[in-house]
C-alpha cells in the first residue's frame, strides 16, 4: 500500500513509521533490560536482607531466644521482595538445620528438620555442607539462599534460609508498560512530527523537479531551467542535471521537428503547386487545338459558336480548379450535364488523336444529374487523358457516364497494360508527390472521397484496364447553390 | 536467655541486699511493670499515672519493662520504689518484699493460669504436649512457667519430652506465638487471655484454652521490705480506693479489673507449695 503512494508521502511516512518501530523496539528492550536488572536487584535485595539477618540473628542465637528470632523475621520479612503476597519466607535454622523461627511458622513449623531434608522434590544440602552462602536456583525460577551464621570464633550458630518464589521474579509487565507506554508515546508526540517534517524537507527539492518535468514541454524552458532546484545534495544534483541536460536535448529536438516541418510544408506547396498545374496543363492542349480550330474555321459561325463555347467552359473549368484552391475566390458551380462529356471527349480528343487511340463515349442516364459538373469533369477529364496515355499508340479507350436516382457513375476503360491491384493502391498512396502521372488519379480519388463516393480498379478486366468513379446523386447543396 | 541464667542473675549479690536500699525518693514514687498486665499502652498508662499522683500527692510513673528480672534487679536497686510482680517471684524473694496491694479480678484477688493451643494443633491437655513446641511466658511467672513445670510433671512429660520450649517475654507474645504458629501450645497468664479477648486482640482469635489451672493469688504489687513510706501508704490508699470513685473505676475497667486490696502472704501459699514442687524453682520442698 505504500508504494502505492505519492514520494512525498512516501518518504515522511516512512520516515515516521520509523520512528515509530524504532519507538516500539527501544520499548521492548528496555522492559526486557528493565525485567532483567529487576531480578538482579532483587537477587541483590535478598542479599543485603540476609547479611541483615545473619548480624541480628547472631546474638540470638546464642541466646537461643526462639520468640525474639521470630520477632525479628515477623517485623523484618515485609522487606524481603514478595513476603507481602505470600511469596517468599525466611527462616533461622538451629546449627543441625531445624527450624529455629520463621516468618510464617505455618508453613515452616518450628523444630521442623529442614537441612538434608527434600523440599520441592529437590534435597537441601546437609547442614555440615552449608559452610558458605549458598544460592540454589530452582527449575521454576524460584530462589532459594543458605547461608550459615557464625559466632565470632567461627562456630556455626545456625543458618539463614531464604525462599523466594518464581513469581517474584516474573517481570511485572504492567508495571513496565506504564512507562514505556508514556516513553512510547512521547515519542509519538514529539518524533514522529519531527521525522514527518524532516521527510517533507527531503522530499521538497524532489516534488519541485518532479513540477518542473511535468511542465516540460508546456511551458518555457528558459524559465523552467530557472525554476530547477540547487542543491548540495549529490544526488539530487545529478538529478537536476539530468533534467537540465533533457530539457537542452528537447530543445533542440524542437528545433530540428521545427526545421523537419518547415521543409514539409515547402515539399506539400510544391506537390500543391504540381497539382494544380497538372489540372490546369490538362485542358490546354484541347484549348489550344479550339484556338487553332477558330483560326481555320473561325468564319463558320456554328464552329465558332461551337469552339467558343468550348474555349469558356475550358476556362471556366481552369478557374474553377483555381477556386477550388483559393475559397476566397469560389466560382459559381452548376449540375452535371450529358454535354460536358463531350466537352471533356473535346479537349481529350487532340491527345487522343496525337497517340492514334480511338476513343468512344456512352451515355446511360436515367434519372437527372445532381453532382457538380466541375468536380465531374474534373475526374472524366483525368481519368480520359490517363486512359489514353495509357491505351498507347492505337489504344481503345471507352467512356460510360451512367446515372441513375442513387449515384453518378463514370467508367473508363483502355485497352493498354493492365493495371494491378496493388500498382493501383501504390499510386493512390503516394500522395502523387513523387509520381508526378499519377496526380489525376489522386485528384480523383480525392474527390471522390470528398463527395462520399469511391473510387475503385475493375480487377474482373483481364486485358486492359477499368477504372470506376462514382458519386452519390445528390450533390451538396452549398456548393451547387 | 533460659530460665537457668535468669536465677543466675536472680541470685547476685545485688539482688540479696534488696532489704539494704532505700533510695527512693518521698515525692516521687516509680511503679515498674511487668507483663502481668498489658504494659504497653502509653496513653492508659499516663492517664492511670495522673490519676494516682492526684490520689498519692506525690508523682507517680511507671517503668515497663518486658522481664520480671529487670523490673526485679531495678527494685532491688532501688531504681523502684514498688513493682507489680507475679505471685511466684513474691513468695520467692517474700523476706524482702512487703505487699502493697494486691488486685481484685472479678471481685476476688486470684487468677488462673491457661495452657493455650493452637486451634490447628490438636492439644487438649498437657499430656497432648509430647513432641510439640511449648511457649512460656518468664522464667519468673507463676502462671507462665510455674504452672506448667508442675502439669508437666504431673503428666509425665519431662522437657526433652517436648519438641523445643521457649520464653516469649511476656503472656502476650505467648498468644501471639500459639497464634503464628511458632508453637503449638502455650502456658499464659488467664486474665491477660482474658483481657486480650475482652480488648479484641487477633491472637486470641486465633487461639483456644484447652486448660485452666484452679485459683492462684493474683499477681501483687510489693515494695521492698521496710521501704513502706509515707510516700507508699499514700499509693496503697489511692490504690485501694479506686474502685470507689468514677476516675478509678474508668482506670480499672481498663485494666479489667475490679479493685485492689491490701492483700496477705497467705494468698500465696497455693503458689509456694506448688513452687517447692517444681525442681529449679528456687523453693525448697
Amino acid at each position: 500500500m505504500l508504494h502505492r503512494l505519492p514520494y512525498r508521502i512516501q518518504i515522511p511516512l516512512g520516515l515516521s513509521l520509523a520512528v515509530l518501530v524504532a519507538a516500539v523496539l527501544v520499548t521492548a528492550v528496555a522492559s526486557r533490560t528493565a525485567a532483567s536488572a529487576a531480578r538482579q536487584e532483587t537477587l541483590a535485595t535478598l542479599d543485603r536482607a540476609v547479611i541483615l539477618l545473619i548480624a541480628q540473628t547472631r546474638p540470638l542465637l546464642a541466646a537461643d531466644d526462639t520468640w525474639r528470632v521470630f520477632a525479628l523475621l515477623r517485623d523484618t520479612v515485609a522487606l524481603i521482595p514478595g513476603a507481602g503476597t505470600d511469596n517468599a519466607r525466611v527462616a533461622v535454622l538451629d546449627a543441625q538445620g531445624n527450624v529455629f523461627a520463621a516468618s510464617d511458622p505455618a508453613r515452616l513449623d518450628t523444630g521442623k528438620p529442614l537441612l538434608g531434608t527434600p523440599l520441592h522434590g529437590q534435597a537441601l544440602p546437609q547442614a555440615t555442607q552449608v559452610n558458605e552462602r549458598r544460592s540454589l536456583d530452582q527449575p521454576d525460577g524460584a530462589v532459594i539462599l543458605l547461608d550459615p551464621v557464625r559466632s565470632e570464633d567461627g562456630q556455626t550458630l545456625g543458618f539463614i534460609f531464604l525462599e523466594v518464589d518464581a513469581p517474584v521474579f516474573a517481570p511485572d509487565w504492567e508495571a513496565l508498560a506504564q512507562p514505556a507506554m508514556i516513553g512510547m508515546a512521547l515519542a509519538v508526540m514529539f518524533l514522529v512530527p519531527i521525522g514527518w517534517w524532516v521527510g517533507q524537507r527531503m522530499t521538497r527539492p524532489v516534488a519541485r523537479l518532479a513540477q518542473v518535468i511535468e511542465r516540460i514541454g508546456h511551458t518555457d524552458a528558459t524559465r523552467l531551467r530557472n525554476e530547477v532546484p540547487q542543491t548540495e545534495d549529490p544526488e539530487l544534483s545529478r538529478i537536476g542535471n539530468a533534467v537540465l541536460q533533457l530539457m537542452g536535448e528537447l530543445q533542440e529536438r524542437q528545433k530540428a521537428e521545427a526545421r523537419a516541418l518547415s521543409a514539409e510544408r515547402l515539399a506539400a506547396v510544391g506537390r500543391m503547386t504540381a497539382a494544380v498545374a497538372h489540372e490546369i496543363n490538362n485542358p490546354l492542349a484541347g484549348l489550344l487545338t479550339a484556338t487553332q480550330t477558330l483560326r481555320l474555321h473561325g468564319e463558320s459561325d456554328s464552329i465558332r459558336e461551337r469552339t467558343v463555347d468550348l474555349l469558356d467552359r475550358g476556362l471556366q473549368q481552369i478557374r474553377t480548379t483555381v477556386a477550388a484552391l483559393l475559397p476566397q475566390a469560389r466560382a459559381e458551380d452548376r449540375p452535371l450535364e450529358p454535354s460536358d462529356l463531350d466537352d471533356v471527349v473535346t479537349l481529350v480528343k487532340t491527345t487522343a488523336i496525337g497517340q492514334g487511340v480511338r476513343l468512344s463515349t456512352q451515355i446511360e442516364i436515367e434519372s437527372a444529374l445532381r453532382v457538380s459538373s466541375v468536380a465531374l469533369r474534373q475526374v472524366m477529364l483525368n481519368l480520359l487523358l490517363n486512359a489514353a496515355k495509357a491505351a498507347g499508340e492505337h489504344g481503345q479507350v471507352e467512356a460510360l457516364l451512367k446515372a441513375d436516382g442513387e449515384r453518378v457513375q463514370f467508367c473508363v476503360t483502355n485497352s493498354g497494360e493492365t493495371l494491378t491491384a496493388a500498382r493501383f493502391a501504390e499510386i493512390l498512396a503516394a500522395e502523387s508527390g513523387r509520381d508526378p502521372h499519377g496526380f489525376g488519379l489522386w485528384v480523383c480519388q480525392q474527390l471522390a472521397n470528398h463527395y462520399g463516393g469511391g473510387f475503385e480498379l475493375d480487377a474482373t478486366v483481364l486485358q486492359g484496364t477499368r477504372l470506376l468513379l462514382w458519386v452519390p446523386n445528390r450533390g451538396r447543396q452549398k456548393e451547387l447553390g | 536467655m533460659d530460665r537457668r541464667s535468669a536465677l543466675r542473675v536472680l541470685a547476685v549479690p545485688g539482688f540479696a541486699g534488696l532489704s539494704d536500699l532505700g533510695r527512693a525518693t518521698g515525692d516521687r514514687l516509680r511503679l515498674g511493670l511487668t507483663a502481668v498486665i498489658l504494659a504497653d499502652q502509653v496513653a492508659f498508662l499516663s492517664r492511670w499515672a495522673r490519676y494516682l499522683s492526684e490520689q498519692a500527692q506525690c508523682e507517680v510513673s511507671f517503668v515497663a519493662r518486658e522481664s520480671y528480672q529487670t523490673i526485679l534487679e531495678l527494685l532491688s536497686a532501688g531504681d523502684l520504689d514498688a513493682a507489680w510482680i507475679c505471685g511466684y517471684p513474691y513468695v520467692r524473694y517474700q523476706a524482702d518484699l512487703e505487699l502493697l496491694a494486691v488486685p481484685l479480678y472479678q471481685g476476688n484477688p486470684l487468677y488462673q493460669s491457661y495452657l493455650i493451643g493452637s486451634k490447628a494443633a490438636q492439644v487438649h491437655g498437657w499430656g497432648d504436649l509430647r513432641g510439640k513446641v511449648l511457649a512460656y511466658s518468664d522464667p519468673l511467672s507463676n502462671s507462665g512457667w510455674l504452672v506448667a513445670q508442675a502439669q508437666l510433671a504431673q503428666a509425665g512429660l519431662q522437657a526433652r519430652d517436648l519438641k523445643r520450649a521457649f520464653f516469649a517475654h511476656g503472656h502476650r507474645n505467648v498468644a501471639e506465638a500459639v497464634a503464628a504458629r511458632l508453637a503449638q501450645a502455650g502456658a499464659i497468664d488467664g486474665y491477660v487471655w482474658e483481657t486480650m479477648r475482652l480488648q479484641g486482640m487477633a491472637a486470641v482469635a486465633r487461639t483456644e484454652v484447652v486448660w485452666k489451672s484452679a485459683p492462684f493469688g493474683f499477681p501483687p504489687l510489693v515494695v521492698r521490705r521496710g521501704t513502706m513510706g509515707p510516700p507508699a501508704v499514700r499509693l496503697q490508699k489511692a490504690l485501694l480506693a479506686m474502685a470507689y470513685d468514677t476516675g478509678g473505676s474508668e482506670l480499672l475497667k481498663a485494666l479489667n479489673l475490679t479493685g485492689f486490696i491490701a492483700g496477705a502472704p497467705s494468698l500465696f501459699e497455693s503458689i509456694r507449695q506448688q513452687a517447692r514442687m517444681v525442681p529449679g524453682s528456687g523453693m525448697v520442698a
